[in-house]
Order: C-alpha cells, then structure tokens, then sequence
C-alpha cells in the first residue's frame, strides 16, 4: 500500500487558501524570531540602558520644567500685603484727610502746567534714524511726513588703525543753529581717507564740493547739517556720514519752516 | 564542580548586593533631589514677601503710631487715584528736565511712547501685557511711591546690535576704493528685549509677531534663555542658603519694528516711567 504523502509545509493545501496559509506561517516564524531576541540578554540589557537613559532624560525635563516654570508661577501666585481700598464719607469730613487731598490735588496741577510748558508750540522736526523717516509739527500738528537718510552706522579705520570715524546720526534734542542756502561741502579728511586719495592742506580747493548738499542747508551742531542730496534713490535707508539727507521738496519746506532756534528731535 | 558552583553562588550573592545597594542610591538621590526642589520652591516664594518688604521700607507711608487717620486716607480710593496721576507726572517732569530721551509706559492707556523733552516723538501700540503679582496688587501707596521716581536702566539684553556697527579698512589708494554696499532693508530681525532697570525691576519688551514659526521659536528661545539665566542665579543663592532675588517684572508686548526703535532710542543709562 502506497503511503499517502503529506503536503509540503511550504506547499498551499489548496488553490483556495494559499496566501492565508502562507501568511500564516511567516507570521510563526516571526513570532519565533522575536521571541528569541528578547530572550537574548544583549536585547534585554540594551532596551533596559534605553529606559535608563529616557528616563533620566524625562526627569530632568521635569526637574527643568519645575525650576523654570514652576517656581515663577509659584512666586507669582504667592498673596502679597495687599491694599485695602476704601471709600469711606466719615473720613472725607476728616481735615487731616481734606488738607491731604488738597494738596496733593496743588501739586497735580503745578506738575501738569509745567509738564504741558515743555510742549513747544513752535514748529519742530522730528527724526527717526531706526526706519530714517522725518515728521515736520507745526503747532503741534503734524503737517508733513516722509523719508530721509540717517548714518550708516560704518567705522571707518586706516590701515594703519591709528584713526578711525563712526559715522553716524547724533540723538536727543538739538536747535537750529544756522541756514545756508545753495550750502558748499567742505570735505572733511574721512572723505578723502575713505576714498583712498591723500588728505590735502585744510583750504585746498580740492575739499570744497558744489551742488551736493541741494539747495538749502541747516547746522544743528558739532558739523551735523541737514541738507538736500543727490543720491535720492537712498532715501529711507541708512547711507550718511551722519547727516540727515532729505529729498528737494521737503527740504524746502522744512528750510522754510524752521527757524533758527527751532527744535529738532533724533531718536 | 562543587567549587565551581560556590563560585558561581557567590558572584551571584555579590551582584544582588550590588543591586540593591544601586536601588538603595537611586531612592537616596532622588529622595535627595524632590527635597532639594521642595527647599527651592519654598525658599523662592520667599521672595516676593521680602522684595514687597523692602519697597515697604524703601516707599511707604510714614505713619506715626496711632495716627488711624493717616493710616485709612492711604488706603482711600480718591486719594490712591490722584496719587497714581502724581507719581506719574512726577517722573515724566523729572525725566523732561533732561535732554534726554526716555521711555514712558502707559499700561492703563497701552501705549509705549517715547519722549524727548515732553514732547512725544514715537507711540507704540501695547498689544499685550504682564505684570508681576506684587506691582498688580501689591501695596498702592508703595506701587505708586515707586513709581514716581523714573527707573533708570542699568543692563539690557536684546536679540539684535544696539548700534550695527560696520568696520571698514579705508583703502590705501584710489584703485582699492569699492563704494558702500546699500544695506539690505528687506532682512527681517525678530527683536526681543530686556531691560534691567534701578529698584531691581525688569522691563521685558517683546515683539508681538508671533504668526510666523521662526518669530515664535525666536521669542520661546530668548525666554527660555533668560528662564534658565534667572533660575541659575536663584540656585544658586539657595544652595548657599540665601533667598533667591525676586525681581519684579512688567511685560509688554509692541510690534516688532517698535522694539527696534525703542532699543536702539533709548540711551545706554537711559530712564522709564510707568503708569500702572
């Protein structure tokens, strides 16, 4: 009698069920597989380094997290002697309270006239290096508004280092201190070392330059001019040896605003 | 064989010392560690109490003993409020006095505005703000008091340059010479700010445009930093058994282009009123 032959594990039993079976048996042998990996003690002593250190790394996240956030929450939760505000009408018959009050009430107002005295309702411009911007105030209302060009904030250095310029626009409160009209730029020595030409004697006709500060010119001090450009395309942007540039037109209008002895405000 | 065993045994007997000698650590350090945070967390709350006790001393009301009167009008709501309107005056009228230029924050009307001489040169609209427990709620007549000196800052730090100074080596002759380059007005800078100020105060000046992910991490990194900075210091002071510093703090938030002009405005030394 012939023996039947079993079907091959690897072999479908049927045409009908083959991928099931098969995928059955992988999964077995995978089973099997990772059942010995983690009886491997390499595996195990690995995974347990790997909880060592995640938790250790989630602890100190935690300890972190409590002395930065935590404990400022803390201390801002904390009560502090608090105010009790009262509104009480026996005490506003009180004198003591009244004298009080009043002179408290005094001294408001002298502050508040002295503080509105320092509003001058003259006319003033106000400049704002940081985005290069003017506004022009005529009795405290602004009439009018647009760019200029402010310092670049360069040092300039010789070679040699033994000099060196920071060209850049001066800050706070500064008058008028003289007009020009169609102004001549005496070129200081850092226009010459920044071009690299030699630094002629100081009335040399070389340093005198005609037609570049545009027509009209005002000193606010220590050799700071605000005048008119040729370079108008960098207007907005921080391109002067400290200067404050402004185009044509509005040149014109703050030359005819301002006196001398007007306020000009740099920030 | 037997010996083998033994052997065996004993390795094994030392390696279960070893363990429960490590758990035994473990429970000490970390018992260690919880009271450690436990010390800080109580020896920091400490703070606010003993900075509000300075300013008491600093700034309070002089009452003499007995006096109930005094003691109640500096409680009153009428007299607290033209205070407040004092205070304020009094440190913008001194900071005038000087042709410098100076900041005043307005909390109650949201602006941070700068000023030279009394006159207002820049507004900055305050978005958001945030002010430490004991200037909220701590003592009126102190809060107030404090507040009618101007704070003169003493330290700042910030994301970007004060001054952006360019270093240029001057050419040696007229072949070298290269024109300046036009600066780049497109680059965006996330700017945060913090200005240490007198009376231990801290002036924190953020940029309000968070929509973007590079200008929220930029704001959680200079936190985080000055976070960890403030929480080094306090550590510190309570591992040597003295009560970390509190500073109290105020909290603004402004557009981004208004922190720029504030910071690079206000002088090194520079002064700040507060109007809470």
């Amino acid at each position: 009698m012939e023996e039947e032959k079993l079907p091959d594990i690897e072999q479908p039993l049927s045409d009908e069920i083959p991928q099931f079976r098969g995928i059955i048996v992988i999964l077995a042998e995978r089973l099997r597989k990772l059942r010995n990996v983690l009886h491997n003690d390499k595996f195990i002593r690995s995974l347990k380094i790997i909880s060592i250190i995640l938790s250790a790394a989630i602890s100190a996240l935690a300890i972190l997290a409590f002395v930065i956030y935590f404990v400022p929450f803390l201390k801002e939760s904390i009560p502090v002697h608090e105010t009790v505000v009262t509104a009480d009408h026996e005490l506003m018959k009180d004198p003591l309270y009244r004298k009080e009050i009043s002179n408290t009430n005094r001294d408001l107002q002298r502050l508040n006239r002295k503080y509105t005295n320092y509003t001058s309702g003259q006319s003033y411009v106000v400049i704002n290096t940081t985005e290069n911007r003017f506004f022009l105030y005529r009795n405290k209302q602004l009439v009018r508004e647009g760019f200029c060009s402010s310092g670049s904030y360069t040092m300039l250095k010789t070679a040699e280092g033994d000099k060196k310029w920071i060209f850049k626009t001066p800050k706070g409160k500064y008058r008028i201190q003289g007009k020009t009209t169609h102004p001549v730029w005496r070129r200081p020595d850092w226009a010459f070392v920044e071009e690299g030409l030699p630094i002629p004697s100081s009335n040399d006709p070389s340093r005198y330059e005609y037609g570049v500060l545009g027509d009209y010119a005002m000193a606010i001090g220590d050799g700071y001019l605000i005048h008119g450009t040729i370079y108008k395309r960098f207007l907005g942007m921080p391109v002067t040896h400290g200067c404050v540039r402004l185009n044509d037109e509005d040149l014109e209008v703050i030359f005819n605003t301002l006196s001398v002895g007007s306020k000009v405000y740099i920030f | 064989m037997s010996d083998q065993r033994f052997i065996f045994s004993d390795v094994m007997g030392s390696d279960s010392i070893y363990k429960k000698n490590g758990r035994v650590a473990f429970y000490v350090t970390t018992g260690l560690i919880l009271a450690f945070l436990i010390y800080y967390a109580v020896i920091s709350t400490l703070g606010p109490s003993r900075k509000m006790a300075e300013l008491i001393s600093e700034f309070g009301p002089k009452v003499e003993e007995g006096q109930k009167t005094g003691e109640r009008i500096y409680a009153d709501s009428a007299y607290l409020s033209l205070l407040k309107e004092k205070s304020w005056l009094q440190a913008k009228t001194l900071m005038a006095q000087t042709d410098s230029i100076y900041l005043a924050i307005n909390l109650a009307d949201s602006t941070a505005e700068i000023e030279i001489s009394g006159v207002i040169v820049h507004s900055a609209k305050i978005s958001n703000y945030r002010i430490s427990n004991i200037l909220q709620n701590g003592d009126r007549n102190v809060i107030y008091s404090l507040f009618s000196q101007p704070l003169t800052i003493q330290n700042d730090v910030a994301t970007i340059k004060k001054e952006p100074v360019m270093i240029k080596i001057a050419p040696k002759d007229t072949s070298e010479f290269q024109p300046d380059v036009i600066p780049d007005t497109s680059l965006v800078e996330h700017v945060n700010l913090i200005l240490e100020v007198s009376q231990g105060l801290r002036i924190y000046i953020y940029q309000e445009e968070s929509d973007k992910p590079a200008g929220k991490g930029s704001t959680f990194r200079f936190d985080l930093y000055d976070r960890l900075y403030y929480a080094w210091n306090a550590l510190r002071s309570a591992v040597l058994f003295r009560v970390p510093e509190y500073q109290p703090y105020i909290k603004i938030k402004i557009p981004r282009e208004d922190v720029k002009i504030i910071y690079r405005a206000l002088p090194r030394n520079g002064q700040i009123a507060v109007y809470s």
